[in-house]
């Protein structure tokens, strides 16, 4: 029986990582031949449709963590996964404006090229138990670059959003109402910009740490 | 007898160790580490017994008040203790302190000052019955909860790492402001009387039975601390593991019926889930503790914190 759930959890992890592979592989090549094509002020056009899907899926991993599927801490995804889907639907599916600004083209591809590189990678453990030394490589060292790219980016289109924000009601909930409650996005979009301060950094040592753990350990293997 | 003092990772804390008299107990130990070390001070030490190679489960920790031949199993002449730096501590009550004093001090800004003005809201505002029942009854139950820091609780451990300081404090001020700020707004929709009277009558119920149970819990400890653990009993301790807690999220409640505030009931949410998981924690500790085994009580069968849920 044990071994059973553990082939259909191998089974499922893999359907799940080489699909998700495949969406992102989608995106990098519809934003390349938006660039070729049309230019910056394109790709979001082109890669709309796979982006959202791509990206929206993440959040089985919130799940996966959380029924103990994989060892990944709640902790470090729900970040990254939050700021993934508030830049993806909070800001660009929400603010057409932003759409056209250069930052969305360095934020595709950072994202992109990262995620078919993770995707793959784990992909391949679970598929085949293992994943060639290049591919190791690539997972623990190309976010050198493509953290900061990506944060850029982020951080870069959501500046790029207030004015937007603020002159919009989209989201706000306004007082007075019988649950005494009120939201305002423009102050929210604030607050996440403010944590990007302390949160980078910490994402960044992070991976620092495991890129030590990981190329160390397949050295000494 | 010669202690060997060293950390997890096997290299020697204290060259060459410390000699200590047969009949020496931990907290001597402790003394002598600190007069060593100088940066050390007790509560900063945490000294376990080595793990066994390949042995599983959790490490056995030094009780100050034991003598060290306790430890010792037949050299009687040789111990070696693994120690762990829990870096600066403060005293729990230093600690409940200042996490109790920042709403203790918020709130009553949000209701006597003129705050709203600085969020775009000018003008006079009115304020109702519930909004300044709500300021004394928030500010009653943290006057309440310094008044047991200081002369109701007993703590076991009596220390907390400093960082928890930061920690504590941001979740109480960031809350106690959070909800400050709707329960006083300007545009604040008050239930009706009915609902405000049974929130804050329920609420103040569980207020003082509250306090009766942490009443309760200070009698259970001995007053020269040996800190052993009892099975609570009497009043709500008879059918609740942690009627404390149960006592502190009902009267959160009854706050939150008398204000209602999406605010408020966040707060409990997130406190209630926080008491869970500690009670939990402490249920399954007695149970384990009290099996019922070598003439030791069996723990009863009760509820842990909320009936009838859990």
């Amino acid at each position: 029986m044990a071994g059973f759930l553990s082939t259909l959890r191998r089974i499922y992890l893999s359907l799940y990582n080489w699909t998700v592979f495949v969406g992102w592989f989608q995106v990098l090549y519809f934003a390349v031949k938006a660039l070729r094509e049309g230019g910056p002020t394109t790709v979001y056009g082109f890669v709309e449709r796979p982006l959202q899907l791509a990206q929206t899926a993440a959040v089985m991993e919130i799940l996966h963590g959380l029924v103990g599927l994989v060892r990944s801490p709640v902790s470090a995804t729900l970040p990254q996964i939050g700021s993934r889907l508030f830049l993806t639907w909070g800001i660009l599916w929400s603010f057409p404006e932003t759409r056209a600004h250069i930052l969305v083209s360095s934020l595709v591809i950072s994202w992109s090229i990262t995620e078919i590189i993770r995707y793959s990678f784990f992909g391949m453990k679970e598929a085949f138990g293992f994943a060639p030394s290049w591919l190791l490589w690539l997972r623990y060292s190309t976010f050198l670059i493509l953290y900061p790219t990506g944060i850029t980016s982020e951080v870069g289109l959501l500046y790029v959003a207030l004015p937007y924000i603020k002159a919009s009601e989209k989201y706000c909930i306004r007082m007075p109402n019988k649950w005494n409650f009120s939201f305002d996005y423009f102050s929210a979009s604030i607050l996440a910009l403010a944590i990007y301060i302390p949160g980078s950094p910490h994402m960044y040592q992070y991976m620092l740490g495991q890129r030590r753990k990981a190329l160390s350990k397949s050295k000494t293997a | 007898m010669k202690v060997t003092v060293v950390s997890r990772s096997g290299r020697e804390v204290i060259k060459g160790g410390i000699e200590l008299h047969d009949e020496a107990t931990v907290s001597d130990l402790q003394e002598a580490i600190h007069a060593r070390t100088k940066k050390y001070y007790p509560s900063r030490q945490r000294l376990t017994l080595p793990m066994q190679a390949g042995i599983q489960g959790k490490p056995i920790v030094l009780s100050p008040k034991k003598k060290l031949v306790d430890y010792c199993d037949g050299n009687v002449k040789n111990l070696t203790v693994v120690f762990k730096d829990l870096g600066v501590q403060v005293l729990y009550r230093t600690l409940f302190f200042w996490e109790y004093l920042g709403p203790l001090v918020i709130y009553p800004i949000f209701y006597y000052f003129p705050v709203y003005k600085y969020f775009g809201y000018e003008g006079e505002r009115v304020v109702y019955p519930v909004q300044t029942y709500a300021m004394y009854y928030w500010c009653l139950h943290y006057s309440k909860r310094i008044m047991e820091t200081f002369f109701v609780h007993r703590f076991s451990h009596a220390t907390s790492p400093l960082s928890n300081v930061f920690r504590n404090c941001a979740y109480y001020w960031t809350f106690g402001a959070y909800i400050a700020y709707y329960v006083n707004h300007p545009m604040y929709t008050p239930v009706n009387d009915l609902q405000m009277k049974i929130g804050f009558g329920f609420g103040l119920i569980c207020q003082v039975s509250n306090f009766y149970c942490h009443i309760l819990l200070r009698n259970l400890r001995n007053p020269n601390g040996n800190g052993g653990y009892q099975i609570p009993h009497g009043f709500l301790f008879n059918i609740v593991t942690c009627a404390n807690y149960t006592t502190e999220i009902y009267q959160w409640l009854g706050f939150n019926i008398a204000t209602q505030t999406i605010a408020g009931y966040v707060f409990l949410v997130v406190a209630a889930l926080i008491m869970t998981n500690w009670a939990l924690a402490k249920h399954r500790r007695l149970k384990k503790l009290f099996d019922g085994k070598e003439g030791r009580p069996r723990y009863p069968r009760r509820w842990v914190i909320l009936p009838p849920f859990i």
